[in-house]
C-alpha cells in the first residue's frame, strides 16, 4: 500500500464510524474489499490483466465458497445479493472503460461483453461446484492442488515466463518480450493460503457455514491483502457481525498502530534502505566492518518494513472493527531460532505448522520413525517450503534450508540439554546474539539472488575476502 | 465420565516426563505451555498422539496452537469435551 492509500483507507474508516447506525459494516467492508483489490493491483504488463487479476482472486473466492458450503446448506438472500454485487461491479467497473480517463484499475479495463461472458461462466462453474463438487474429498483435493499450481507458476521463473508468453500471444502482444515480473498479481501468495485453510478445513469437516459476503470478505480484506496478516476464517467472521463503534478507546487503539507502522515502514525501514545489503553494494564492499555494517542494516531494515506493514494492516482493522492477529513479537529479542521462528512472521509459520508440519510429523510418528529423524525432515522441509513460497529459486530454498538446518541443531541442544537449570544473563544476552549473527546471515542468501555473490559477501564478513 | 482433574494429572505426568524429562516438576493447571514456549511444534504432534491414544479425543492439526488451548486447564476441558 502507498501512504495515499493508506490515508484513503483511514479517512473511509473514520467516516464509516460516524455511519454504522445507518449503513451494515460487513456490507461496507465486502464492498470495500472487493474495491480495493482492483485499486491495489498494479499494473500489469499483460493487456487488461490489471482487471483480470484482481476479478480472479474474486472468482476464486466465491468458487472456493461453493465447494466449501456445508452438505444441507441452500443460497441464502443475501448469498444471491452479494454474488449480483459481484457481477454488477464487474460490469460497471469494465464500463469504466468509456471514461475519458480510468477509474480504479492501474490500466483501461477490458471489453464489457467479455467480462460478462466470463462472469457467466464463472456464475455456471460456481453453481455446478456447489452442486456437485461441494464438500467431496477428491474435488476439494483437486481444488487445493490448483491453488497451489497457480501459485508455483506464478513464483517459478521459467513457468511464470511462458504463462506470461502465452497470456500476451492471447491478447494480441508479443510473446517474445514476456518475463517473469509480467503479472504481479497483488496479494495472491496470502489469497492462495486463506483458499487452502477452508478447503482443508472443509475437507477435515471442521469449517463452518458461511455466507459468501463474509467469505469473500475474509479472503480479500483490504488491510490484509498484500501482506498478511493470514488470519483464521473462524476468528474474521464473527468480528464482522459484533457490535462495534468507533469510540475514543479504539481511535487511539488504531492510531497508535497506524503511527508506529507508518514510522517504522516510511521513515526507519526506508532510511536503512540506503545502505542495507543489496546487489550493488554487496559487490563493491570489501571492507569487513562495513559488510556486517550492511548486513545489520538489512536486517533491522527487513524487520522494520514488514513489521511496519502489519501495524498499519492490524491499525486499518482497527479502524473497522477488525482485530487482525500479530505477526511479530520482538523476534530480534529470542534466545534462540525456534523463538525467532515463534516472533517472525507468526501466521506464515502457523499457517505451515497446520497444514504441513503438524500432518507430516504425525504421518512419521505413527509410522515409527525415530525421534530426531522426524524432527530433521519435518523442520528441514517446512523451511525449505517457507523459503520457496517466496520465490521457487536457489537463494531462498538455501535461505529456508539455512533456517531448517539451525532449527534441527537447536532442537538437538535443546533435548540435550532438557532439565538443565536456566541459563544464566550473561549466557542468554550472548544467545541472544547469537540467534541474530545465524538470522542476520541468513539473509545474505535471502537478499542476493546469485550464491557466487552472496559466497563473496560470506567471504568479506569474515576476513577471508 | 472423564473426570477433569484426573485428566489434568495424567496430561501432568505425560509432559514432564515424556516430553520435558523432568519427572519432578510440576505444571499449574493455568501455566502457558505453548506461548510460554515449554512445549515445542514437534513435542505437540507427540501430546496429540497421546490424547487420542489415551481418552480417543481428536486433536485436528489446525487445532495444535494457542488459540485453541495454551493451558493444561482448556486442554483438559477440551478432552472432555471430546472423549469417547
Amino acid at each position: 500500500m502507498t501512504l495515499q492509500q493508506i490515508f484513503v483507507f483511514a479517512a473511509l474508516g473514520l467516516l464509516a464510524g460516524r455511519a454504522y447506525g445507518r449503513i451494515s459494516r460487513p456490507w461496507l467492508l465486502f464492498a470495500a474489499s472487493a474495491l480495493a483489490v482492483f485499486w491495489l493491483q498494479p499494473a500489469a504488463l499483460v493487456r487488461g490483466f490489471d482487471f483480470w487479476l484482481p476479478a480472479a482472486s474474486l472468482g476464486l473466492a466465491a468458487l472456493v465458497w461453493a465447494l466449501t458450503l456445508p452438505a444441507g446448506a441452500s443460497l441464502t438472500r443475501e448469498d444471491k445479493l452479494a454474488a449480483a454485487a459481484l457481477a454488477v461491479g464487474g460490469l460497471l467497473l469494465a464500463a469504466t472503460r468509456y471514461l475519458p480517463t480510468v477509474l480504479l484499475t492501474a490500466s483501461r479495463p477490458p471489453q464489457v461483453e467479455l467480462v460478462a461472458a466470463l462472469a457467466a461462466a464463472l456464475a455456471l462453474l460456481a453453481w455446478l461446484a456447489g452442486r456437485f463438487g461441494r464438500g467431496r474429498a477428491a474435488v476439494l483435493g483437486a481444488a487445493t492442488l490448483a491453488v497451489l499450481a497457480i501459485l508455483v507458476a506464478l513464483k517459478a521463473e521459467p513457468l511464470a515466463r511462458g504463462l506470461n508468453a502465452g497470456l500476451r500471444s492471447l491478447s494480441g502482444q508479443d510473446p517474445s518480450l514476456a518475463t517473469a515480473f509480467d503479472l504481479n498479481w497483488l496479494g495472491f501468495s496470502y489469497i492462495a493460503f486463506r483458499l487452502v485453510h477452508a478447503l482443508r478445513d472443509r475437507a477435515a469437516g471442521r469449517l463452518a457455514h458461511y455466507g459468501l459476503r463474509d467469505f469473500v470478505t475474509y479472503i480479500v480484506f483490504f488491510p490484509a491483502l498484500a501482506a498478511g496478516p493470514i488470519e483464521r476464517v473462524e476468528r474474521f467472521v464473527p468480528q464482522l457481525h459484533e457490535r462495534f463503534l468507533l469510540g475514543a478507546a479504539e481511535l487511539q487503539a488504531a492510531g497508535q498502530r497506524l503511527v508506529t507502522g507508518l514510522f517504522m515502514k516510511f521513515v526507519l525501514a526506508d532510511v536503512l534502505a540506503y545502505f542495507a545489503l543489496n546487489p550493488a553494494l554487496g559487490a563493491q564492499t570489501t571492507s569487513t566492518l562495513w559488510m556486517w555494517v550492511l548486513l545489520v542494516a538489512y536486517a533491522w531494515r527487513i524487520f522494520f518494513d514488514f513489521a511496519g506493514y502489519t501495524h498499519i494492516a492490524i491499525g486499518l482493522g482497527l479502524l473497522f472493527g477488525i482485530r487482525l492477529p500479530e505477526n511479530f513479537a520482538r523476534p530480534y529479542s529470542q534466545p534462540n531460532l525456534t523463538a525467532f521462528w515463534n516472533s517472525w512472521h507468526i501466521t506464515l509459520a502457523q499457517w505451515f505448522r497446520a497444514y504441513f508440519f503438524n500432518p507430516l510429523t504425525r504421518y512419521l510418528r505413527t509410522h515409527k520413525w525415530p525421534v530426531w529423524a522426524v524432527v530433521l525432515v519435518g523442520q528441514v522441509s517446512t523451511m525449505a517450503l517457507i523459503g520457496l513460497w517466496h520465490g521457487v529459486t536457489l537463494n531462498f530454498l538455501i535461505w529456508g534450508l539455512w533456517h531448517g538446518v539451525g532449527l534441527f541443531v537447536h532442537s538437538q541442544f535443546a533435548a540435550a540439554r532438557k532439565g538443565a537449570p536456566a541459563p544464566a544473563r550473561w549466557q542468554h544476552v550472548l544467545s541472544v546474539l547469537g540467534t541474530f549473527i545465524y538470522v542476520a546471515l541468513g539473509w545474505v542468501w535471502f537478499v542476493l539472488p546469485q550464491q557466487a555473490q552472496a559466497l563473496h559477501v560470506l567471504r568479506v564478513l569474515f576476513g577471508l575476502g | 465420565m472423564t473426570d477433569k482433574n484426573e485428566i489434568i494429572s495424567k496430561l501432568n505426568t505425560y509432559i514432564t516426563t515424556e516430553l520435558l524429562k523432568r519427572p519432578d516438576k510440576t505444571i499449574g493447571a493455568d501455566e502457558a505451555l505453548i506461548s510460554g514456549g515449554l512445549i515445542d511444534s514437534f513435542s505437540l504432534v507427540d501430546l496429540a498422539l497421546f490424547v487420542e491414544q489415551s481418552w480417543g479425543a481428536r486433536i485436528d492439526d489446525t487445532e495444535l496452537n494457542a488459540q485453541t488451548f495454551d493451558t493444561l486447564g482448556q486442554l483438559a476441558e477440551l478432552i472432555a469435551a471430546r472423549a469417547s
